[in-house]
């Protein structure tokens, strides 16, 4: 045994200084854009795609409906970001819970971070990652309709930025409330299609068909989008919008973590 | 000082006890090696211990805190490297590491890769830093694990396994970096289903079988709790007609263990009852395949308390 290698140095630890609240929920939500940065090709792709989405279906569709009053490539650009940060936001939630199958969940969960220090956490990361992933997306948008206005642009923004946050929130919510693999993966991918395809994202709301129109004035990527349409291209404030945003991130956040404190420390996923 | 106790602490999943009635408390700066076969309940225990679960039952409580009451101050204090490795695999093991350290020390950039480089050298896995974990080989992994708790230093390191899929080489410096470790202060937890690893490391053992603690003593005494001293392991051709009692006439004899073609005879004077027991079984027709007389191990130990044995 005198032969085997030892630590070159004390490593003993010296006492800790006092912990700051708010550096280890960076720190967690940093955990979650680092491993974005991992994997850039997969912005660069989806990147690609959205262009090509954006000049082949957008321009064509543009093209062949002229709607008086109203620039529907314009619309369709902005929406199509909106989707886009809703549907990534959705990703977090699949990462909770292959986290919590392959039990890296149980060694976040010893970490000396409060429980909702975590969840805040897991939400903002998965809000940064979502920003961070449709920038260039936006970037594209903004100058091909020439949104240069900073203060517009800053408040369309932070509409995603809450679209992002609370859709994270949601989606930590179903990831700690459905125990089998595929019931998640269609609840999951279902309320990703109701919020973003009933919504105002897309298509404007006088032309839904009237089931869609009922209830996409309540889809919380209605709220974003129109808050975002309201500031970069009305360049005013579209203050229901952003409350409306602001309870679906209340809501959401509080459902995600009150489930969590329930199911996980109970023992769902043992 | 970080003395555990559970007290009465139990863990029901559904209808399942994991963990019932377990009492036993851990003093400050010792190795207790937890003893148990998989599914006997030490993960749960563990998990309770580091808040991730709560108890349904009894309490536990850490350096005073109570894991329920007061999980984020007990959090500071523990450090779990768990059975399977659970990393980020899309990240490496210096990153592994490094984020570890962010997360449960206040250590500066300088002194966070001073401890991963210094850790990572001595487990041979500084060329392979840069490699992301889930290409890594399973002894690989595994050592990135055990390094979480080796870099970070805790009060309460608490280690699942801790040489699973090492090689003999990498499992002496594991051992040997837990004692020293343990030697600056820490008190250590080593959950393992493996005799030798509780036997080498541990000053205490405490074994669990079905989510209850069986017994806990030194490894030396828990062997001297086995009446006897020696045990004579026979072979039998079938064991399906043997009678445990037509040995238990010895007066030698202290007790007999069968599981099915193996008999355990827990005796005295091994060498000298040898040939009696061999001509009593051969007169009732057994066929021996093989014998052996050993002293008592503390997989005998485990025998003799749960009535199975760990394999």
């Amino acid at each position: 045994m005198s032969s085997l290698p030892t630590l070159a140095s004390d490593l003993s630890s010296p006492p800790l200084a006092k912990e700051s609240p708010t550096r280890l929920v960076f720190q967690m939500a940093l955990r979650d854009v680092s491993v974005l940065f991992r994997t850039p090709w997969i912005i660069i792709t989806r990147s690609l795609a959205f262009v090509i989405q954006l000049f082949v279906f957008a321009y064509l569709i543009s093209g062949l409906i002229h709607i008086p009053g109203l620039n529907f490539f314009q619309y369709y650009a902005v929406g199509s970001v909106v989707a886009t940060i809703a549907s990534i936001s959705f990703v977090i939630g699949y990462d909770i819970f292959e986290e919590a199958e392959e039990g890296v969940l149980d060694y976040l969960l010893t970490l000396p971070i409060s429980r909702r220090q975590f969840i805040i956490g897991r939400a903002l990361g998965g809000a940064l990652r979502a920003i961070i992933y449709i920038i260039p997306m936006f970037l594209v948008v903004a100058f091909i309709e020439g949104f240069a206005q900073p203060l517009s642009i800053i408040s369309a923004l932070l509409s995603l930025f809450l679209l992002a946050f609370g859709v994270t929130g949601m989606s930590i919510t179903v990831a700690v409330s459905v125990k089998s693999a595929n019931r998640f993966d269609v609840v999951l991918a279902l309320l990703e299609l109701a919020v973003s395809r009933g919504s105002t994202a897309l298509y404007p709301i006088a032309f839904m068909p009237l089931y869609v129109s009922i209830f996409a004035p309540f889809s919380p990527v209605s709220f974003a989008a129109d808050s975002a349409r309201a500031s970069l291209v009305g360049f005013t404030l579209d203050l229901p919008a952003i409350a409306g945003l602001v309870a679906f991130v209340v809501i959401f956040l509080g459902l995600g973590a009150a489930f969590y404190f329930r199911r996980l420390e109970g023992g769902i996923y043992s | 000082m970080s003395t555990i106790t559970f007290d009465n602490a139990g863990k029901r999943f559904g209808n399942l006890d994991a963990v019932k009635d377990f009492s036993i408390t851990i003093k400050d700066g010792e190795i207790l090696g937890l003893l148990g076969p998989n599914g006997a309940g030490k993960t749960t225990l563990m998990l309770m211990m580091g808040t991730v679960y709560r108890p349904t039952s009894g309490s536990i409580s850490v350096n005073g805190y109570d894991v329920v009451k007061h999980p984020n101050e007990v959090r500071k204090l523990i450090g779990i490297a768990f059975q399977d490795p659970r990393v980020d695999g899309i990240l490496s093991a210096f990153d592994v590491l490094n984020w570890h350290l962010k997360m449960t020390t206040m250590f500066d950039k300088v002194e966070r890769r001073r401890r991963v480089e210094d850790v990572l050298k001595s487990l041979d896995l500084w060329e392979a830093r840069k490699k992301r974990t889930w290409l890594m080989s399973g002894g690989m992994k595994k050592k990135v694990e055990d390094a979480k708790i080796l870099v970070q230093r805790p009060s309460i390191a608490v280690f699942d396994e801790p040489t699973a899929f090492l090689d003999v080489p990498s499992r002496l410096l594991v051992w040997k970096m837990i004692r020293q470790l343990r030697d600056e202060g820490s008190t250590v937890i080593v959950a393992t289903n493996m005799m030798d690893e509780a036997e080498r490391l541990s000053e205490r053992v405490a074994i669990v079988n079905k989510g209850k603690l069986v017994a806990s003593e030194t490894p030396e005494r828990l062997k001297g709790t086995v009446k006897g001293g020696e045990v004579l392991e026979l072979t039998l051709n079938d064991g399906s007609e043997f009678k445990p009692d037509s040995l238990r006439e010895f007066p030698e004899v202290h007790d007999v263990k069968q599981q099915d073609n193996k008999i355990m005879v827990f005796l005295n004077s091994g060498t000298l009852l040898l040939p009696k027991i061999v001509d009593t079984l051969s007169s009732q027709g057994f066929k021996i395949e093989s014998v052996r007389l050993k002293e008592v191990s503390l997989e005998d130990v485990f025998l003799t308390y749960t009535g199975q044995r760990l394999e």
